[in-house]
């Protein structure tokens, strides 16, 4: 087990550097001269040398790239343009705020995917069963800019059961206040990631409960539940899978969440920094988001592998 | 003695073994394609058609803001710069649709040969080649669209260009799952001892093979593509004002959801409701390959 | 002295009405404490699903009529719940695929214990672990405190079906029901496991009820023999004598098609026409339609067996001089 960690480790340095290589080259690749820009219309071609210079784009592209890189790995990931404040402090302290939003619509999505999937696939022909399965196939549909609105529109304002927007009340508060907040921002995250866990936990559990080995478990003698929770069990790996691609989706869907209920994390921080071109918090917010997703990946996978002895040696 | 009957369904156990004499009244085509293809089909057509038929929606009229649904010949109402509702979503399904479509089509294309290129090359170009899409792979999707276009500026184009850079990876993906998996089939033994080249036998063989699955797949994405793609013009990545496009029409009328909510809902159904078609078309575009793989 | 499994009459449906399918139509064995019996027939014979309804293996939709005896207790009106105190406690079962008979992510040790401690044989952990030890030694594993830790796919097929084989006979039980359990071993393994059903008898006085398609397999096995063809047992006795000496038309078709090392090469004798699938029903004898011998009475009605030495019966009236739908004469049966 302790050699599959290693590898996998091992795998993902090249992954992360490739990711760096990436959002470093996104910048490089918006057509204009940002020095021009920066230093004006009427500047001399020798005050925008020395610009060039102090901002070292004058050396080659893979210098610029190595000392940028060496830069984010000492935790210096530029300044924001907007803020004139280090962009590292800025998207650090958002992304807390989205880790626990993540994580809030993780447990929800596993909650219910698990409910709809099981009812699906133990009661495939009753009422509860196909609307299980409808919900499922629906909710894998939606958008959650769309779902976003809807619950505000239909929820909070119609009913005031949640609130519409922030992540503390004005009073302050504590945990419950937090998950008060925190609800319809998770569950709008949390209806894709249902639907796709869902339908893989229908999928993996009547195939784990068509599988040889639950006759012989009967044949020895376990009961109906007993002969569950095995076949529960061996669902775990495709689930697990499935939950740790959903994160990525998470991830990704903050800005459009965060940005319409107003949670102050990472999402709505992009969705700012789009807004006003500020590249730097771009950037860094994007490399942030992916190297967690890919410590994320490594964290599943080898809950996958401890699970799944099968795995190991891939 | 006596005799059982169990009915007992808390478990169900693997079947027992079928008559052969099986009923032979399942269909062929599942009855979703149809319904879903259809409605496919028009969203398409407003696509192409939608700017001809719906008339002028870029001029203000401040006089006739967000009046309500069936209002004053509006028959969705007016949103807050005075303007049709229904005519900007008409209007609007050009960008929409071309944003959803397009990205589709191109990365279908390049991610087909990546893939079966990939399956196909020696082993080391092989594992280069996945493990540079595994890079891409570590992105959270949208994220790496949202670099692209933001470093790109908005624009159809912009939008277009990263929704098939972010799409490529998947496609290649299964693409290459497929042409591995037919490395150890007969005939792919039996043109390479005929003495066909690499790239021959990946034209002749691998992709007529390999192309229901990935077709059928590519279907599914493009319901994906279209929230997206809304995501992108919600963001303001997409069509600039005031020309319409369905995300960037909600965040535009967010504003005026405590007022007049539906002015911005209306566009997010739309795109809901798009969305939904489909993947549902998708889905029973799967089953039929099913049935035709299964039934035979 | 009183038999550990009787079998009478038992018939298995599964469905009903027009698409039912008959897979087994009124088999009778009888097996007594220590001893075999054979099942010998082709796929679609009902021999898998005669094993699979003794246990009552099958839910939902199927209907088992007949009377099952293990002992004292008549298996078929038993409420569902003592049923499941019996299944692996009186009877044990050892299924075709060794891999298909465990779960994939649990290992071994883990496995054999739940079975004790479900069944209330080991009532601790610890006790448990040195039962599963003892048990898998005594199936002949060279490491059990290596195996009890491994998954499945960590041990050969031997070795997997062996651990199979612990966990069947953990309890103790009074039979043993094997189905084609060498169909997926190597020919040099399958010796070895048949070699350990014979010890495990030995040892305890325990019936083993063996399903197989594999003549070999049962002419190692010694004991009893039911040949069986389309849901019905056509020809019964002593493994060796029948064997040597087959009496029902099919049985000895079935013989002489298998090719023999030291027989002088000719044309492989082959039965003509191909056996019926699962459940394809015929009025009549079911091997009519394939026999040398048959007659226009063959087909009116199923022949029912009757003896035709001691110990043996045999299903034809041809062989055993019944015309149908009478019993034989002593005179008859001496003849």
């Amino acid at each position: 087990m302790t050699r599959f960690l290693a590898r996998r480790l091992l795998y993902d340095v090249p992954v992360l550097l490739g990711v760096s290589v990436i959002v470093f080259g996104t910048v490089k690749i918006i057509p204009g001269d940002p020095v021009a820009l920066l230093a004006g219309v009427n500047s001399t071609p020798a005050q925008k040398a020395a610009l060039r210079h102090s901002l070292g784009l004058d050396s080659n592209v893979a210098v610029q790239f190595w000392t940028w890189l060496s830069h984010a790995l000492h935790g210096d990931l530029g300044t924001s343009i907007a803020q004139q404040r280090p962009a590292a402090g800025l998207v650090m302290s958002a992304f807390g705020n989205t880790m626990i939003l993540a994580a809030y619509a993780m447990v929800l999505a596993l909650l219910l995917g698990i409910l709809l999937g099981g009812v699906a696939a133990l009661r495939p022909r009753s009422v509860a069963g196909r609307i299980c399965s409808a919900i499922s196939s629906v909710s894998v549909s939606a958008p959650q800019y769309s779902v976003a609105l809807l619950f505000i529109i239909f929820i909070s304002l119609d009913t005031g059961a949640f609130p519409v927007s922030g992540m503390h009340g004005t009073t302050g508060g504590g945990f419950g206040d937090l998950l008060w907040h925190g609800f319809l921002p998770a569950l709008t995250s949390a209806l894709v990631p249902a639907g796709m866990i869902g339908r893989v936990f229908r999928a993996s559990l009547l195939d784990a409960l068509g599988m040889d080995f639950v006759e012989a478990l009967r044949a020895r003698g376990l009961s109906p539940r007993r002969v569950l929770t095995h076949a529960v069990h061996n669902t775990l790996p495709s689930l697990l899978t499935m939950a740790g691609l959903q994160v990525g989706y998470l991830l990704g869907g903050v800005v459009f969440v965060e940005t319409i209920f107003s949670w102050p994390g990472l999402g709505q921080l992009l969705f700012s920094s789009i807004s006003t071109r500020d590249l730097p918090v771009t950037q860094a917010g994007v490399l942030v988001s992916a190297a967690a997703f890919v410590l994320v990946n490594i964290v599943v996978d080898s809950a996958h592998a401890l699970i799944d002895s099968r795995v190991r040696n891939t | 003695m006596s005799t059982i009957t169990t009915t007992d369904l808390s478990v169900e156990t693997p079947a027992a073994p079928r008559s052969r004499r099986r009923n032979r009244t399942r269909r062929q085509i599942p009855a979703g394609m149809y319904v879903y293809g259809t409605l496919a089909l028009l969203l398409v057509v407003l696509g192409v058609i939608g700017p001809w038929i719906a008339g002028n929606v870029t001029t203000e009229n401040l006089g006739q803001r967000l009046l309500g649904m069936g209002s004053g010949g509006h028959l969705l109402g007016t949103d807050g710069q005075g303007r049709d509702v229904l005519a900007r979503l008409v209007a609007g399904a050009r960008p929409s649709m071309i944003s959803a479509l397009l990205p589709v089509i191109i990365s279908t294309a390049v991610g087909s040969l990546l893939g079966i290129a990939a399956g196909m090359a020696p082993s080391w170009l092989h594992s280069l080649v996945m493990r540079i899409l595994d890079v891409f792979y570590a992105f959270p999707a949208v994220l790496l669209a949202i670099a692209i276009a933001a470093a790109l500026g908005p624009g159809t184009s912009t939008t277009v260009i990263s929704l098939s850079v972010v799409l490529v990876p998947p496609i290649a993906r299964v693409a290459e799952t497929e042409t591995m998996r037919l490395h150890g089939a007969d005939f792919m033994e039996a043109a390479q001892a005929s003495g066909a080249g690499r790239a021959s036998i990946a034209a002749r063989q691998v992709l007529p093979n390999v192309m229901p699955t990935l077709l059928v797949y590519a279907t599914s994405l493009v319901g994906l593509a279209l929230v997206f793609a809304g995501g992108m013009s919600f963001l303001g990545l997409g069509v600039a004002p005031p020309h319409p496009e369905w995300g960037q029409m909600i965040n535009e009328q967010r504003q005026y959801m405590y007022t007049s909510p539906m002015t911005a809902l209306i566009p997010a159904i739309v795109i809901f409701g798009a969305s939904l078609v489909f993947n549902q078309l998708g889905d029973a575009l799967r089953d039929l390959l099913d049935i035709r793989r299964t039934g035979r | 002295m009183s038999s550990h499994l009787k079998v009478t009459d038992l018939h298995t449906t599964f469905g009903s009405g027009e698409r039912a399918v008959n897979a087994v139509r009124g088999v009778d064995l009888e097996i007594e404490p220590g001893g075999t019996y054979v099942l010998l027939g082709e796929s679609g014979s009902g021999k898998s699903v005669t094993a699979r309804s003794i246990l009552r293996l099958y839910q939902s939709g199927t209907t088992i009529t007949g009377s099952v005896r293990l002992g004292d207790e008549e298996l078929t009106a038993l409420p569902e719940r003592r049923m499941r105190q019996l299944r692996g406690l009186r009877i044990g079962m050892v299924p075709q695929d060794p891999t298909g008979a465990l779960d994939p992510l649990r290992s071994i040790g883990s496995q054999l214990m739940e079975v004790l401690r479900v069944h209330q044989i080991a009532p601790d952990r610890a006790s448990a672990r040195k039962r599963a030890v003892e048990l898998l030694d005594r199936v002949g594993i060279a490491d059990p405190q290596r195996v009890i830790k491994a998954r499945p796919h960590m041990l050969s097929g031997g070795m997997r079906q062996r651990a199979v084989i612990a966990i069947a006979i953990a309890c103790n039980p009074d039979v043993l029901i094997a189905d084609e359990p060498t169909t997926a071993l190597d020919v040099t393994v399958q010796a070895a496991v048949i070699e350990l059903f014979r010890e495990l008898q030995q040892q305890s006085e325990m019936s083993l009820l063996m399903v197989t398609h594999d003549v070999g397999v049962a002419e190692e096995l010694g004991g009893n023999v039911g040949v069986m063809y389309a849901g019905r047992l056509l020809e019964t006795g002593p493994i060796r004598e029948v064997l040597s000496a087959p009496k029902h038309p099919y049985t000895q078709g079935l013989l002489a098609s298998l090719p023999m090392p030291g027989v002088a090469r000719g044309h492989l004798q082959v039965i003509p026409g191909r056996p019926p699938l699962t459940g394809e029903t015929s009025t009549g004898c079911a091997f009519a339609d394939r026999c040398a011998l048959a007659q226009e009475s063959c087909r009116t009605a199923p022949p029912p067996l009757v003896e035709v030495g001691t110990g043996r019966q045999a299903a034809c009236p041809v062989v055993n001089g019944t015309p149908v739908g009478r019993t034989a004469t002593s005179e008859e049966l001496s003849a």
